[in-house]
Formats: structure tokens, C-alpha cells, sequence
């Protein structure tokens, strides 16, 4: 047989292709990750790679190409229901490969075991080069090395079409070039595996010119939905194992509270159910779901906890905020930020000045966290979950018990969408079900119940801006000044090693460099480049009650979908529609004047064209603020995130005499460059334009002096059926843009400052604060 | 110890008679159709059939489904094939209308409460296979316990996969 030797090696643009062993039968090419020279990789990185990972010295790996023509792929990366990993991921793969789209016939995901990098559930497409990108381009320059040496022509010379490669009038299929070979790739990379970034493949193999795509752009069905709908899927919620315990957690009556005693189980009426006790984390187990469940329900009666009243309540959070200590952590300042602000303002013409409220949001998964941990007697540790960062939970989970990484095994499984709440690593039960597992010896399955999932998992910041905006004689904008305060986003510490006081990652502080920071970093690009001046300043500090917790506690925030770019975009957007407004002019034309970028102005056009959009000022002509009948009005908001343009156009009405709003409309126009698939991003868009009406129209978590008050779906209600508004999705696929953005989540984020901008053309009224509950808009209409 | 009729099969199963139905749907008679979302019927993930009406088996007691016929996601292929006589070689590879319209809609984004939104489906669609947008709506929010709710906000989807379904089924199961 043709083909490498054994002690070749072939340099792949910095990749070394080896084969391993000459096999008889079966064969695979095998792209795992190999370690570049030490002046790439820092010291964590190596360390990282631990013995139950996809090693390069082993062979698993990122893409297999078998001797059936088949391709596998797998990726760090959990799908959540964006569907990019089982079909944009394919997509991506097939067309650097030349191989059809259905040749890949398995995706595997998430596994720390079986999975070659980590990282979270966000940033999917990598800014058009994601790794799985990369170590396709990689794997297909291999290929045609194995090609140029089995036909016996230059790599120049050969053409491949459908994974199958010819040259000189012979032809041969992927599956052919590796038969009866065990080859591996070794590709470089950097990082670390289980911090919440996770590794990313490095180097530059060539890749397919964007001219020549013929898979990317066209619409593919997300395979794993099939299986959802015939409920052949494997969700987390129904792995069992072998001498599984089911629990339910006790958790403190407040975010402050510690344990004075836990109650005893009534063993006459729950003769299997337990409590374990471990600091102030208190669970009950039982061999039945249901025994489990009434167990909880019997000893929470009997149970004691301190109180704590260390909250403002949110009537009184936005005086909290202002007294705050902001003082500790360092301002930020945008890239762009120039001119004298103070100056700009002073020398104009007219001047808007105005503070917008954002409320905390939960992410408010449909079902509620729950993990199975099986921490075995050889110090093994055995997560089965849903979760959107496993390596990163992993990391936490060997943290939390004083062991190494190697210890632990995260698999993860399909289950409710959590919009960013486990990106850094948990989502509140996995390390729960690990210290009741560990205490009892067996398997056990958390659960958290409707109002645990509310009360004690993270939440999304609140956040309030204070703008001032200077407009000239003529109506344009030449000073824009924004401070945004928020408290610290990104609390990737697990609750229940908290409460049980074991180790975790350190609370919130100025000092750390990233995650866990309080720095509020500045989020939401500036578009309006024709603005003269500009100073766009944030500010962050510890979380509301995280100090006075005698847990550290207090209301645990974490980054949810377009994360704080949300809580800058609203009120910038809903600011220059005010501006506008102010100005005499109409809001698409206004902002069209003030950008100079063709994509910015591309896009604005298109929400205009397609909503059928009537230029003229806000408030409408027929504004008004009171009676019993319907008003309409419109309203725009526009953002660029993760490369990719979005604008927004909400039409709405509302009843003055009841204050209650019903969005009629809602058109909305991306321009990510190129479209990846057409099918599934139309899903996406219409999914987070709900979700975003949904935020702006109904949601804010309520809290007391104590805690989240927020218990269930009555108290914390999310849009329904009928509250939908028509939606019109337009995807501008741009090909010469040369790239794929990312970030569909962005449409969640544009509702808001939309609808707010939309009541003032209803009604001439400013909100600003969300939600835009019937009560407030009715207070606001009658002032 | 309880017997009860599932998807046209009678199952023995050993829980208590309070026992809400989705556990024993789930933990004993291993099906993952149902979802627990909220155990408080205010969500509609665990929904289930009970002699053709919808019914949330999370509050629902073990007690409650005796002699009765209960009818779960993974039940719905046969539930169709039943009702358009089909031969068992047949039925064995045809989804229920509602599943093949979802999987043509691409409506699932999480798809965790997917489940109870075609539960809601069938069930409104057996009485009325052409209802209007207006009726869909009113279904899926204000008919039985609570509104079905989607957080990733799949509604517009659902809509379209209800009518391409209800399409179907006026037809006779002709696509």
C-alpha cells in the first residue's frame, strides 16, 4: 500500500500529519490537539490537558474521517437550542472539507471526556473563524497531502468535490484515502481548558475562499430536532443511574441566612428519606422522587434559619444604586470616547439629559436546574447535566473538593435553554448533587424545585445610565455622554459549595482580571460616528447585598443573552430616539445622518423598507395620553454585536385608560455578513424578538429586604401566545462582508429601547424604566 | 400498587396513589416525554393526554389516570396510525402529524417544553384540525390550567407547525 511510511511526518502549515500504525481493516484520519512549543502555550494550559481529556497523544479528536465516508465531529461547545452545533458546526466542517453536509453524521458535544476544547455556550461562530473552523482547514490540507501521495500528483493538481478527491483520471473518496490507516493530525493550540474561555486552536491553515462556498448560505434542518419531537432524545432530566437517590435541597429561608437546626424526617410516614446536613446546605434524599419530594416538604417545616434583612427591596433599588461605593473599581472608558463632554454640552443648543432604569432579569430556564453526581469510592467524580460550560464546571467542581481535574468527568445532555446562566461553569445543582453524593455514597439526583430555581440561582444586573446628549443649532447631535452603572455580572461561584463552606473561586472583587470582576466594562459599540464628541464611561461595584450576607451571597448575578450590552443599549437607543424626537426629526432619518458606517446605514434602510416605516418626527400627530382607546405608535433601536448589525422596529398600541400595551409588529433586519444558515437564524431572531418583548413588556425580578420574592410563573410571568406581535425577519446575507457574525441573542435586546421609543410616538410620554408594566405606564400617562 | 392504561399498553406500577402521574410516567415507566417545568401547572411541559383531554400530570395524582387512558408524547404515533387505520407495519414508521409538522417548521429552539405544546396540539387539533391563528392563541393561552409557555419564545413557530399539521389532518393525513 501506498501512502505514508511509519516514521512520517508531514508538516500541514504548522500541523504535523504522523500515521501511527498500519491497521488492517477500519482506519481513520484523527485530528486531535497537540500542544505547540512552550512559547505558545502558558504553563495552565498544559496542566489543563488532563488524563481523562482528549489528549494529543491520544487519538481521539476534534473531526474523524472514517473509511465509510462518514465524518464525526465534536466540539466543547454545548448546543442550547441555537442549533449551531448541529448545523452551522456541519455546515463549516463540510464546506472546508468539500465534503456534502450529510457525510456528518455524528456530532458529539460537551463531554469533557470526549470533547477536544471547552469554553461556553456563546460566541458559537468565533467571528467567522471558530475552532472547529480551523481544525477543519487543517484536517483538509492533510487530506490532500494523503491525496497528492496516493495518486502521485502535487496538492495543486488535485480537485475535490463531495469528499471526493481526483487528479489525473483517478478518483479516490476520503474514506479510501484512509482506509486501513491510523493517521492523526496534531494541530496547535492555546489556552486553557477548563477556564470559562476555554482553548482555541491557533495558526492559519489556508481556508476555502468565502467566493466558493456552496453549503454556507443555504438552509439546513438541525437534526437533534427530530429527536426531540418523537422524544427519542436523551435529556439530562432522564439520566438514572444504578442505586440513585432522588433530592430535594432546603435552601435558607433568606440569601443571608445560616442554619440554627435542620429538622429530623418523620421515619413513620418517609422510611427511606434522609436529611444530610453540610454547613448551611441542607438536602433530603430517598430512593423515590415523590418520598424525596414530601420528605423536603416535611423537615423544610421543622428546619431553623437566622434571619437577614441585608436587600434594599426593589422600590428602593435605584436609591441603592446611587448610594453604592463605585469608587473602588476602576472606570472604564470606550475606545472611542473623544473630545471635552463637559464643553460639547455646555456650547449646545439643546440639551437632553435623562437617567433610563434597567431591573434585574431572571434567565428563567422552562425547567429548573437539576444535575446527577456519582462521587465514586476511587475519588472519581461523574457529572450528567445540562450545562453550557462543563469544562469550566468541571475546573469548579475539583476546586470545590480539593482534587484534580483528572478526578472529574462532566457529560452533558439536552435540556431547557439557560440564556448565559451556566456559561461560567454552573447552573446551581451540579455541586449540590456532588456534596450529597458524596456524603451518602451513592448517586444522587438534584432537582431543584419551580421557586428554588427563582430564589437561588443568578440573576441578570440591574443597571441605570445616566445620558446627556447636545444637539446644534440644526437639530444634529454633537456631544453624547453616557455613565452607566452596574453591579458586578459574572458570579461563577456554586451556590451550594458556598452554603456548604467549601472552596470556591473568590467572590466579586476589583482585582480580579475578567470573570468575577466588578468592572463594568463598556459593551455596546458606538455607531453614531458623526458625533463630534463622545465620553462613554462605566462603572461597577460589588453586588446588591454581597456584603452584607454573612454568606457573601446577596443577589448573585450572571451574564444572561447580549450581556451588558443589553442593560447599555437600551438606554442609549431609547436616549437617541428621545434626541431625535427633541430634534424635530425622524428617528431612522436622525440616526442614518449621525452614522458614517455603510453597514450601519444598510441596515436601518432595511427595517425602514420593510416595516413600510413613514418618515416623521415622534410624537405622532396623533398622540395622546389618555382615553379608552387604542393609540399607535412606532419606534426603532439599532446595535452592532459580535460583527453583526441588527435594527429593530416595534409597532405598538396602547390603551391609556388601562395602560396596557399589545405590540402589533415587530420587524427586524440583520446583517451578520454572510448568513450561515438561513433556516435556523430566522428561528433564532424570532425566538429572542419574544423573548426581548417579553423583558420590556413583563419582567423584573422582585426582591425584598430578604431575598427574590419571585416564586413561580404567577410572580414572575414571561409572554404568552396570544401577546405575540406579527414578526418579519429580513437576513441581509452579505457574502463580500467575508465573514459570519454571531450574536442572534442580540435580538432579545432590541425590544425594549423600541418599545419605549414607540409609547412616546403613542402618547408623547417618556418611560424610562422597564418593565412597561400596565401600572407604570398608567401612573406615567396620567402625570 | 396501580394498574393504568399507557399509550394502549396496561402497566402494573408500584407508588403510592398520590403519587403525581409524571413521576410514574417517567421514573417507572421510563418515558421522557413529559417534562417536569414548574410542578405547579403553570407551564405545560409535563402535559399528557388523559382520555383525549390535556391534562398537566404533574399535579395530577397516579389515583386519577385508574381506568383511564393516557396517551404521552412517545404515544402519539400510535394514537394517529389508530385513528387513520393504519397497518402496524405502517404506523411503525409515521410520526403523529403534529411531531412531523414541528420537525418541518424547525419549531424546537431548547424544545424543552415542546412536549406540552403538542400534547396541546393534538388535542386542539382532534376537535378542530382548521383553526384559525385567532384559535390557535386562545388555545395555547387561555384553555386548560395555564398558558403553555415557551422562554426561548418559539411561538411564531408553533403557530405555523399547528396549522401545517392541521393541514394534514383535514386531509386525512395526506401532506
Amino acid at each position: 500500500m501506498s501512502g505514508l511510511t511509519k516514521k512520517d511526518s508531514v508538516n500541514v502549515f504548522g500541523a504535523a500529519l504522523t500515521r501511527r500504525e498500519l491497521i488492517s481493516g477500519g482506519g481513520a484520519l484523527l485530528v486531535g490537539f497537540g500542544l505547540a512549543g512552550s512559547g505558545v502555550l502558558n504553563q495552565t494550559a498544559a496542566a489543563a490537558v488532563a488524563k481523562n481529556s482528549l489528549d494529543p497523544a491520544l487519538p481521539e479528536s476534534w473531526i474523524e474521517i472514517h473509511p465509510d465516508n462518514t465524518i464525526l465531529i465534536r466540539t466543547g461547545k454545548s448546543d442550547f437550542g441555537q442549533s449551531t452545533t448541529f448545523t452551522a458546526y456541519r455546515q463549516i466542517v463540510a464546506e472546508e472539507l468539500n465534503a456534502k453536509f450529510e457525510a456528518i453524521t455524528t456530532v458529539i458535544m460537551g463531554d469533557t471526556d470526549r470533547t477536544p476544547d471547552g469554553s461556553g455556550a456563546f460566541d458559537f461562530l468565533g467571528r467567522g473563524t471558530p475552532n472547529i473552523r480551523k481544525a477543519a482547514a487543517y484536517t483538509y490540507q492533510a487530506l490532500l497531502d494523503l491525496a497528492s501521495q496516493r495518486l502521485g500528483v502535487p496538492k495543486d493538481r488535485i480537485t475535490v468535490k463531495d469528499g471526493v478527491v481526483s487528479a489525473g483520471g483517478k478518483r479516490m473518496t476520503y474514506g479510501a484515502l484512509v482506509q486501513g490507516q491510523h493517521l492523526q493530525l496534531t494541530i496547535p493550540v492555546s489556552g486553557d481548558l477548563t477556564s470559562p474561555m476555554g482553548l482555541t486552536v491557533t495558526g492559519n491553515p489556508p481556508m476555502k475562499p468565502v467566493s466558493a462556498y456552496t453549503i454556507i448560505g443555504k438552509p439546513h434542518r438541525n437534526s437533534v430536532v427530530a429527536s426531540k419531537v418523537s422524544a427519542r432524545e436523551q435529556w439530562a432530566t432522564d439520566v438514572r443511574l444504578p442505586g440513585m437517590l432522588h433530592a430535594r435541597m432546603l435552601h435558607p429561608k433568606t440569601l443571608g441566612s445560616t442554619l440554627v437546626s435542620a429538622g429530623a424526617v418523620d421515619q413513620k410516614r418517609f422510611p427511606n428519606a434522609r436529611v444530610v446536613v453540610k454547613g448551611n446546605l441542607v438536602g433530603v434524599v430517598a430512593p423515590t422522587e415523590w418520598e424525596a419530594i414530601r420528605a423536603a416538604e416535611q423537615v423544610a417545616r421543622t428546619t431553623k434559619w437566622s434571619d437577614w434583612k441585608g436587600l434594599p427591596g426593589n422600590a428602593n433599588l435605584t436609591d441603592y444604586l446611587r448610594k453604592a461605593d463605585w469608587t473602588t473599581t476602576r472606570v472604564t472608558k470606550s475606545d472611542k470616547s473623544r473630545g471635552d463632554a463637559a464643553a460639547g454640552l455646555a456650547g449646545a443648543s439643546k440639551k437632553l439629559s435623562a437617567t433610563y432604569e434597567f431591573p434585574f432579569l431572571k434567565h428563567a430556564p422552562i425547567g429548573p436546574t437539576m444535575a446527577v453526581a456519582d462521587v465514586r469510592p476511587d475519588g472519581t467524580v461523574h457529572i450528567h447535566t445540562h450545562n453550557q460550560n462543563p469544562q469550566a464546571l468541571r475546573g469548579e467542581i475539583a476546586q470545590m473538593l480539593g482534587t484534580s481535574i483528572d478526578k472529574v468527568v462532566v457529560r452533558s445532555y439536552s435540556g431547557p435553554g439557560h440564556y448565559g446562566r451556566s456559561n461560567g461553569g454552573n447552573s446551581g445543582g451540579e455541586d449540590e448533587a456532588v456534596i450529597l453524593s458524596k456524603e451518602v455514597g451513592r448517586p444522587v439526583r438534584v432537582q431543584w424545585m419551580r421557586p428554588d430555581d427563582f430564589q437561588w440561582s443568578t440573576q441578570s444586573p440591574a443597571a441605570i445610565a445616566d445620558v446627556e446628549i447636545g444637539l446644534d443649532a440644526k437639530g444634529k447631535m454633537v456631544a453624547y455622554q453616557v455613565d452607566h452603572y452596574m453591579p458586578a455580572m459574572q458570579d461563577d461561584r456554586p451556590v451550594g459549595a458556598i452554603l456548604a463552606g467549601l472552596p470556591t473561586m473568590a467572590a466579586p472583587n476589583e482585582k480580579a482580571d475578567f470573570l468575577g470582576s466588578t468592572v463594568n466594562g463598556l459593551e455596546d459599540p458606538w455607531v453614531y460616528d458623526g458625533v463630534g464628541i463622545l465620553a462613554e464611561h462605566g462603572h461597577g461595584t460589588f453586588q446588591v447585598g454581597q456584603k452584607e450576607s454573612p454568606l457573601a451571597i446577596g443577589l448573585r448575578d450572571h451574564s444572561m443573552r447580549t450581556p451588558g450590552q443589553f442593560q447599555q443599549n437600551y438606554p442609549r437607543e431609547l436616549a437617541v430616539s428621545e434626541a431625535a424626537a427633541l430634534a424635530g426629526a425622524d428617528s431612522i432619518q436622525f440616526r442614518i445622518d449621525h452614522a458614517t458606517e455603510d453597514r450601519v446605514v444598510g441596515v436601518l434602510k432595511a427595517v425602514r423598507d420593510a416595516s413600510g416605516w413613514q418618515t416623521r418626527p415622534s410624537p405622532a400627530p396623533h398622540a395622546a395620553a389618555a382615553g379608552d382607546q387604542p393609540m399607535r405608535g412606532r419606534g426603532v433601536s439599532l446595535m452592532l454585536r459580535s460583527g453583526s448589525y441588527w435594527a429593530c422596529v416595534c409597532e405598538i398600541a396602547v390603551t391609556p385608560s388601562t395602560g396596557k400595551i399589545q405590540v402589533e409588529k415587530y420587524t427586524i433586519a440583520v446583517d451578520p455578513g454572510i448568513v450561515v444558515n438561513p433556516l435556523q437564524l430566522k428561528r433564532q431572531v424570532e425566538g429572542g424578538a419574544v423573548m426581548g418583548i417579553s423583558h420590556a413588556l413583563l419582567e423584573e425580578a422582585q426582591f425584598d429586604e430578604s431575598g427574590i420574592t419571585a416564586r413561580d410563573w404567577r410572580t414572575y410571568p414571561i409572554l404568552k401566545m396570544a401577546d405575540i406581535p406579527e414578526i418579519k425577519v429580513v437576513l441581509m446575507h452579505k457574502p463580500e462582508v467575508g465573514y459570519y457574525g454571531g450574536g442572534s441573542e442580540a435580538a432579545n435586546a432590541l425590544a425594549a429601547p423600541a418599545l419605549a421609543a414607540a409609547l412616546y410616538d403613542a402618547t408623547g410620554k417618556k418611560a424610562r424604566r422597564l418593565p412597561l408594566k400596565p401600572a407604570y405606564i398608567q401612573e406615567l400617562l396620567k402625570a | 400498587m396501580a394498574t393504568i392504561l399507557v399509550n394502549g399498553v396496561r402497566r402494573e406500577v408500584q407508588a403510592p396513589a398520590d403519587t403525581p402521574l409524571l413521576y410514574v410516567l417517567r421514573n417507572d415507566l421510563e418515558l421522557s416525554g413529559p417534562q417536569f417545568g414548574c410542578g405547579m401547572a403553570q407551564c405545560g411541559s409535563c402535559s399528557v393526554l388523559l382520555d383525549g383531554k390535556e391534562i398537566r400530570s404533574c399535579i395530577t395524582p397516579l389515583s386519577a389516570a385508574a381506568n383511564k387512558e393516557v396517551t404521552t408524547l412517545e404515544g402519539l404515533p400510535a394514537r394517529w396510525a389508530k385513528q387513520r387505520g393504519l397497518s402496524a407495519a405502517d404506523a411503525a414508521h409515521t410520526l403523529h402529524p403534529v411531531q412531523q409538522a414541528w420537525i418541518e417548521e424547525q419549531t424546537p429552539l431548547c424544545g424543552f417544553c415542546q412536549n406540552g405544546m403538542m400534547i396541546k396540539a393534538t388535542e386542539l387539533l382532534e376537535r378542530n384540525a382548521t383553526p384559525s391563528a385567532a384559535e390557535i392563541k386562545e388555545a395555547f393561552t387561555n384553555s386548560g390550567p395555564s398558558a403553555h409557555l415557551c422562554r426561548c419564545g418559539s411561538y411564531t413557530a408553533i403557530l405555523e407547525a399547528v396549522q401545517r399539521a392541521g393541514a394534514v389532518m383535514a386531509k386525512g393525513g395526506k401532506a
